[in-house]
């Protein structure tokens, strides 16, 4: 299994980040997309904004989820309320994979 | 460059599920071409997205044939307009002067969701990132759930004169409006349909075109790839990059423009997808793709488009340049669109990761 996915599993949020230019690389890869270099897995800020956002009805995914962009890494999580707004600060507070899905869970800051 | 011309197609009708394997829907349409016919064929190419070794080739020896070349284009939706470029630019070069390209798909291919995209999370259903995008052009130019299902109401009705289409029952628009949400704004009739179902041409050099008749050619190819995962392809939510470069270099190889096309097969596996189409192939500005819906010039969709035939995801971009290319030749009986002489194909994979534009001409 790999790296990400077995992070995920216990709960941790990691994404390669290159050795040499520091750039992160998402979706994760051993390499480094800018300048081709190894990558190790680092800790990554789990603040983005919320791009957009609308509600699933689709059996065993449904919910409000929406499209957040933390600093380049954009990734779609679901949030618990539907009080959202385009271009609002939201936070990841729970990731984990379920049935072999990764999950993300975000919810509005203040 | 040598030229590159269609001179046959065929398309099995698209149902729900068969008990058929990829082989044997893979083979049927391509019979329909060789059975009878004094042609060599040089190359097999088979698009699907299902996981069969070897299965390019399987099928060219379950056709009798011994090509030069065999193999299998994977690319996800867009694999059938994929497989058709690859064709082209080996007869253009001169590797071979003839293609059999086949497009197959099973209604429950691997190929219906991207597993390896993580950036999708927990909401990895097309439909997922589909909603995305008809939220953001809904809040960006005011485009409405009504314009949305008047694509479906057109494609359907299409479908309806069509007896390949997976669907044969025209919609109405309080249909599509009343229809279940599946992930807001997107409705159960806004979405296309995975199903079983193949489609074959046969390509080949402008010296043995002249043993056919009304050869079509191809005029301009554009291919543009952005990105596998979602995360990437979301840089901008209301229109597709990929798919408006990839028109901008096809209009340019053809020599064309978009007010010069005909007849349009455009990739419309959601409502919203088509109405970007619009915009992204310059038929209409961008942000009236929506209206443009309601009152369309151009015959777009005449087979019944994704909406209408279903999506077996490695036969669409197949079945997609068949039926531009039986209108070219005239050869599309009741859906016939009078005197179209400049034909395009718009497709996409993931999102709109990647996008392919076919232009053809009588
Ligand atoms: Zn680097």
């Amino acid at each position: 299994m790999d790296e990400f996915a077995e992070n995920l599993r216990k709960e941790k949020f990691q994404v390669p980040v290159c050795t040499v230019c520091k750039a992160k690389s998402w979706p994760p890869s051993p390499f480094c997309q800018k300048c081709l270099s190894r990558t190790v897995f680092r800790k990554v800020k789990t603040e983005g904004i919320l791009q957009e956002f609308a509600t699933s009805f689709v059996r065993d995914h449904e919910g409000v989820f929406g499209i957040v962009d933390m600093d380049g890494i954009k990734i779609i999580g679901s949030f618990a309320t539907d009080r959202l707004q385009k271009g609002m600060l939201v936070k990841m507070t729970k990731c984990g994979i379920k049935s072999g899905t990764p999950f993300y869970i975000f919810e509005p800051l203040r | 460059m040598r030229r590159v011309a269609i001179a046959a197609s065929a398309t099995s009708r698209f149902e729900k599920t068969t008990d058929k394997s990829i082989f044997e829907l893979a083979c049927e349409p391509c019979i329909d071409i060789i059975k009878n016919k004094e042609i060599g064929i040089d190359a097999v190419l088979l698009s699907t997205c299902s996981t069969e070794q070897y299965s390019s080739t399987i099928v060219a020896e379950m056709l009798g044939l011994r090509p030069k070349i065999s193999h299998r284009i994977d690319n996800l939706c867009n694999s059938g307009t994929n497989a058709v470029a690859s064709a082209y630019s080996m007869i253009a070069a001169g590797l071979c002067d003839s293609a059999l390209v086949v497009g197959a798909e099973k209604s429950d291919s691997t190929g219906n969701r991207l597993v390896w995209d993580v950036t999708r999370g927990a909401f990895n259903f097309p439909v997922h990132w589909a909603s995305m995008f008809a939220k953001a052009h809904m809040s960006k130019y005011g485009t409405t759930g009504k314009q949305m299902a008047a694509v479906s109401v057109k494609n359907r009705k299409n479908a309806a004169r069509n007896k390949n289409a997976l669907f044969q029952k025209p919609v109405s628009v309080e249909e599509v409006m009343s229809s279940k949400i599946i992930a807001d704004p997107i409705k159960l009739l806004d979405c296309s349909r995975a199903c079983d179902g193949s489609s074959a041409l046969l390509l080949v050099s402008e010296q043995l075109a002249r043993k056919f008749e009304n050869p079509v050619w191809i005029k301009g190819i554009g291919q543009q790839t952005n990105s596998a995962s979602f995360g990437k392809a979301a840089e901008n939510l209301s229109s597709l990059d990929t798919a408006s470069r990839a028109a901008k270099d096809a209009y340019l190889m053809a020599k064309t423009k978009p007010s010069e096309i005909d007849v349009a097969e455009v990739h419309d596996a959601f409502t919203i997808l088509e109405i970007m189409a619009y915009e992204d192939l310059g038929f209409a500005r961008k942000g009236k793709g929506g209206q443009y819906a309601e009152s369309n010039k151009i015959a777009i969709n005449p087979r019944g488009g994704i909406l209408g035939c279903g999506h077996p995801i490695g036969a669409t971009g197949v079945a997609q340049i068949s039926e531009i290319a039986m209108q070219l030749s005239g050869k599309a009986s009741e859906r016939q669109v009078k005197g179209c002489k400049t034909g395009l194909v718009h497709n996409l994979a993931a999102a709109g990761s990647s996008a392919t534009v076919v232009i053809l001409g009588a």
